[in-house]
Order: C-alpha cells, then sequence, then structure tokens
C-alpha cells in the first residue's frame, strides 16, 4: 500500500514536472557554429577551444597576452590542422572587447570564462586587489555580453544560440579566503537567472557552469598563495579536476541549454540545496532536485558543521 | 505517522547539535552603530531604531546636505546627535578617513546601494559598473576601512557587519542583471567573510527586503521595464520602519539571514543553499520544506517564463 502511493506519488510528480519545466528543453548544435571564448588562451578556456574545434566549431579567444594567445593558436593549429581566430583585449576595457567581437564576427556560443582568483583574508586582501577580481570577473562578463548581445539578437541562422558563464564551486558556497572571489562568481548567477528571462525570446540560452579546483596554470599559483584553512575547508571536497573533463562536461552541457552546470557530488549537493530559483529545464533533474532538496540542506548543514569546528579548532591553537 | 513523530525531536536535537555557528546575541544599547547609506530611506529608519534603543549612531552618505537633514530630523525627534560623514564608497581613503574618525564600531550596517532597472541589451555599461561599483565593491571597501579597528576592539561582546542585500539577491530578475548581479554577490562576500571573522567574535548578517518604501524605490519604478513590474511588482511593498525593525532584531540575534514576511521566509529557505543557519528550529524547517520550495520555485518559474512569452508574442 506505502509503496504503491510512493510510486504513484513519484509517477504524478514526474508529470507535474514535465509538464511545468520552464525554459523548456532546447539542443544547442556546435558544429559549423562560432565558439567565442574570453579567457581562452589558457586553462579551461584553452581546453574549451580544443574540444570545441575538435567537434567542428569555429572558434575565437580572446585573452589580454596576445604572447599566450599565439601559442594557444599554435598548439591548436598542431593538434587538429585548425586555426582559431585570436583576439587581445582587457574585459575592463569595453570598447576594446567591442572591437574584438565586431572583428569576429556574429557569435552562436559566447563563453564569458576569464577570471581571476587571488586568495587571501579579507582584512589582509589590498583593496586594489579587490578591485580588479571585481572588475574582470564580474563587470568584465559584462562588458563581454553586452558587447556579443546586438550581433548574437540579429543572428541570421535561426539556431538557438548560448551564452554561458564560468562560475565556480565557490559561486555555491563562500569559502575562507574567497570573499572577493566568491562574491563575483555568486554575481554571475544573479546576471544570468535575470539574463535568462531577457534572452529566452531571442532563443538564447544562458549556462552557468560550477567547477571545482581544476588542474589549471592559474591554479597553480593559487595554490602557493591560499591561506591554510582555506585549503583545509577545500581540500574536504574532491580533488581537482583536469581542465579537459572540465571543458568536456561544459560543453556537453552548453549544447543541452543546460542552466546549471554542476561537477562531482559535492557540486550536486550544493547545486540541489542552491536551488534557489535557477530554472530547470530537464525534468528527471528537477525531480532530484525537489527528492533530495532536504537531504542536500542537511549535508550542506554538516559541511558548514566541520568547516566552522575546524576554524575554531585552528584559533584555540 | 508515528514514525515521523518519532523521528522529529531526535531529527530536532540533531540539528540543535550541528547548526554552526552557534547562536549569539548582540547588545545595540550603548553601542557604537555606523550605517552606511544612512542619510535616507532603509538607512535612515535604522538610524531611527537603533537611537531609540540607546546606540550611538554614526551615518555615512555621498550628500552633506541629506546627512545634515537626517542628523536634524533624529535631533528633533530623540534630542540625540549623530555623527555624520560625507564620503563616496567608491572611494577607499575617503571611507577609511570617515571610519577611523567615527571611532570603533560595534554594529557595521552596509547599506548604501543604487538601483537602475533596465533590460541588458538597453543598459548603458556606465550605470552597470556605477551598480556594481557601489553595491558590491563600494561594501568591500566599507568592511575592509571598518575591519581593523572591529577586530582590535577592547569591548569583549559581540560586533555585527550587517549587509543589505535585496529578494533581488535571492532570484535574478528580469531588468535587474546588474542589480540582481551585485546583491547575489553581497552573499558570497558574507560567507565567505563569516568563516573569516567567526574567531574573532564578529557576526554577519545578510538582509534580504522586497520592495520597501523610499525615494529611491519611487524613481526605480518610474522607469522600470513592463515585464519587470509584471514580475517584481506583485509582491507585498513594505514600509521602512518594518524593514528597519526587523533588520535589526536579526542583527541583534546574530541570524546570518533577515527576511520579511512569509513570502521571505519561503524565498529563504528556498535559496538556503550554503549559507549558515544559526537557529536550529529554522534549519529543520529548511531541511523539511526544502523540496516543496523548489516546487514552488518551479511553479514560479514557469509562470514568469509563460508570461514572458504571452508578452513578446504580442
Amino acid at each position: 500500500m506505502v509503496l504503491f502511493t510512493l510510486i504513484l506519488a513519484t509517477l504524478l510528480l514526474l508529470l507535474l514536472l514535465f509538464l511545468i519545466v520552464r525554459p523548456k528543453p532546447v539542443s544547442i548544435p556546435i558544429k559549423n557554429r562560432h565558439v567565442f571564448i574570453s579567457g581562452g588562451s589558457s586553462g579551461i578556456g584553452l581546453a574549451l577551444a580544443q574540444k570545441a574545434v575538435s567537434e567542428g566549431a569555429r572558434v575565437s579567444l580572446l585573452a589580454r597576452s596576445l604572447h599566450k594567445l599565439k601559442e594557444a593558436q599554435k598548439s591548436i593549429r598542431e593538434v587538429y590542422g585548425v586555426d582559431v581566430a585570436i583576439f587581445s583585449a582587457d574585459v575592463r576595457d569595453h570598447s576594446a572587447v567591442e572591437r574584438a567581437v565586431a572583428e569576429s564576427g556574429p557569435i552562436d556560443v559566447l563563453v564569458v570564462n576569464q577570471g581571476i582568483f587571488v586568495p587571501g583574508a579579507l582584512e589582509n586582501q589590498a583593496s586594489e586587489v579587490i578591485k580588479s577580481v571585481i572588475n574582470v570577473n564580474l563587470t568584465g562578463s559584462f562588458n563581454v555580453i553586452t558587447a556579443a548581445l546586438p550581433s548574437m539578437k540579429n543572428r541570421k541562422d535561426g539556431a538557438p544560440a548560448s551564452i554561458a558563464l564560468m562560475s565556480s564551486q565557490a559561486g555555491q558556497v563562500g569559502i575562507y579566503g574567497y570573499s572577493a572571489y566568491s562574491a563575483t562568481k555568486f554575481g554571475l548567477r544573479g546576471l544570468a537567472e535575470a539574463l535568462q528571462q531577457e534572452l529566452i525570446s531571442d532563443n538564447i540560452h544562458v549556462s552557468v557552469i560550477y567547477p571545482p579546483d581544476t588542474q589549471t596554470p592559474g591554479f597553480e599559483q593559487e595554490r602557493k598563495i591560499r591561506p591554510e584553512l582555506a585549503g583545509i575547508i577545500m581540500g574536504s571536497g574532491g580533488g581537482a579536476l583536469s581542465a579537459e573533463e572540465v571543458a568536456k562536461k561544459s560543453l556537453d552541457g552548453i549544447k543541452s541549454g543546460s542552466f546549471s552546470i554542476w561537477f562531482n557530488l559535492e557540486g550536486y549537493m550544493l547545486g540541489f540545496s542552491g536551488a534557489g530559483f535557477s530554472p530547470q529545464t530537464s525534468f528527471p533533474v528537477a525531480f532530484l532536485e525537489i527528492v533530495f532538496a532536504g537531504l542536500s540542506r542537511l549535508a550542506a548543514l554538516f559541511f558548514l558543521w566541520s568547516w566552522y569546528r575546524i576554524i575554531q579548532k585552528k584559533h584555540a591553537n | 505517522m508515528l514514525i515521523f513523530i518519532i523521528l522529529a525531536p531526535i531529527f530536532l536535537l540533531l540539528l540543535y547539535f550541528i547548526v554552526q555557528p552557534q547562536p549569539v546575541s548582540i547588545p545595540i544599547k550603548g553601542r557604537h552603530v555606523f550605517i552606511t547609506g544612512g542619510s535616507s530611506g532603509i538607512g535612515l529608519a535604522l538610524a531611527h531604531k537603533a537611537i531609540s534603543e540607546g546606540a550611538r549612531v554614526s551615518l555615512l552618505a555621498r550628500s552633506l546636505s541629506k546627512l545634515e537633514e537626517a542628523k536634524k530630523s533624529l535631533h528633533l525627534a530623540y534630542g540625540v546627535d549623530v555623527g555624520i560623514f560625507a564620503a563616496d564608497v567608491r572611494d577607499y581613503d575617503a571611507v577609511k578617513r570617515a571610519i577611523v574618525e567615527a571611532g570603533p564600531i560595534d554594529v557595521l550596517v552596509v547599506n548604501q546601494g543604487i538601483f537602475v532597472p533596465q533590460e541588458l541589451e538597453k543598459q548603458d555599461m556606465d550605470e552597470v559598473k556605477l551598480m556594481i561599483d557601489v553595491n558590491l565593491v563600494g561594501s568591500f571597501n566599507v568592511i575592509k576601512a571598518a575591519l581593523p579597528l572591529m577586530k582590535g576592539r577592547k569591548d569583549s561582546r559581540p560586533a555585527s557587519i550587517a549587509l543589505m542585500s535585496s529578494q533581488a539577491g535571492q532570484v535574478g530578475i528580469y531588468g535587474y542583471s546588474a542589480y540582481s548581479a551585485s546583491k547575489f554577490g553581497l552573499r558570497g562576500l558574507a560567507e565567505a567573510l563569516q568563516q573569516e571573522l567567526i574567531s574573532d567574535d564578529i557576526h554577519i548578517s545578510v538582509i534580504y527586503p522586497p520592495d520597501t518604501e523610499t525615494p529611491g524605490l519611487e524613481e526605480e519604478r518610474k522607469i522600470r521595464p513592463k515585464m519587470t513590474e509584471m514580475i517584481a511588482g506583485s509582491g507585498s511593498v513594505l514600509k521602512a520602519e518594518e524593514v528597519a525593525k526587523k533588520t535589526l532584531d536579526g542583527i541583534k540575534s546574530g541570524s546570518f539571514s533577515i527576511s520579511f514576511r512569509m513570502e521571505g521566509k519561503m524565498l529563504a529557505i528556498a535559496t538556503a543553499g550554503a549559507s549558515p543557519q544559526r537557529s536550529f528550529l529554522i534549519a529543520f524547517f529548511e531541511v523539511v520544506l526544502a523540496g516543496i520550495s523548489r516546487i514552488v520555485t518551479l511553479l514560479f518559474l514557469s509562470n514568469v517564463y509563460r508570461s514572458i512569452r504571452k508578452s513578446h508574442a504580442i
């Protein structure tokens, strides 16, 4: 009797979700389309470029250093025999970004991926550094999106387009030593939720990507100066992923028009407990979000309990 | 059924032991409350409330004339003088000077904010930058300027840093991309900062008011895109006094997230995520109602996207 009720309730819930989830699922092709990646000369951005090229996309890279861009271009040419377009600009410079975007031509998949992270407790972080992190990661993302939007909205091909924003697990939960970085990554989500409502009528689909620690040159640098407590707290999650893994999962998520792209168990737990008002286009995933919501919140509370114990223990010493 | 009745107290007990940080009580009377964006709106209402509870209050804002008006009105109402400091929160050095002059702070209310609603494709990047710089960078400036003295305070009682977010900081809404971005950002800042400051007995609160009757709201509603009004205009509009009272109550009880009325509580449960919850009772409701909450938000989103589709078809 109980089992029957449970099965019936499950089926009814699945049916309800199938009927109500909006925006509806969508499939976004990559092959022969223009993928524009900011922060594309290294790390996750470069791995994304390689993946996109291997799937037949036409790729453009934007980054600050012309030298790094040329190296990236060369490495892709060597492996895939394909030329990616490169554009050197600082995302903080709106006009420069506009020029690059105009030169690269109408964009189908915009990957807003540039980001800097400088760990350190707020009291130890220079206000100039905080400003840079916000200007590059958040304001810079607005610059890239507003530069690309007009041509994206006016695109000739009637296929769905995508704007993907590179957030982080630090954009799902604030972490000791990452106040500025977490602030910018949380900010991207607010931007994304609002933007999706504004762009759905243009068949442009927003994705927010939440990778954990990923093996990139940036990560190497960051680990050296990471505060000890941050290391202990973050170390309690999964190990660092390779940039290729992150790139593959990101692209898969973009192609299926997923609003939130999570990684590993921690990411899903944080995703479910923090589902909030982020859209969910897949009704089975919506089902899981609902069923595991309570458990995920409980798990988050446990994580917080263990983190605060660690912090208080360290302070006692 | 019986199983649930037995499990509930056990579950509550479990939560009682795991909620971190632990609950705290933060006195206001006789202590120094420093409010940015304090010359009008919610900030001014907060100043009123804090003074009426015996606090020593300082106000920071850009306009000296508005500050002087505020000072006069507070003096008239309570016979008390507030410290006033004119500075732009985007100017770290000016903020630092003001804070040093104001003296050690017990309760820092980071409340300044600008909101200019507009579809992103139509919005001037200058406005986007303004909102991010004032609402987010400015908040970092204020906190960073106040931290050294707050950490080094002689008074051993718990201190507080309260950040004024918004319901737009819990859910991104059509027309608020920059504003929501800046308000979501405050939460990331707060979650990280609480971990950094718990050992200094400094407690962070993030405040999520709905639309509140302030001069700012009046201006904003005039230029709000139609779609924004359709989606966001249906909620309650609170009086600044109510927001100030609940805010101060939340600060005094060290609540990490402060929400308003039933809809606010539902929003809080839906967006609990990994924010700390210091009340085991509220934690219980967050866990138990999480699933239903998500169903409700999915229904809400379904409605939102249907409205958008309908309005676009016209």
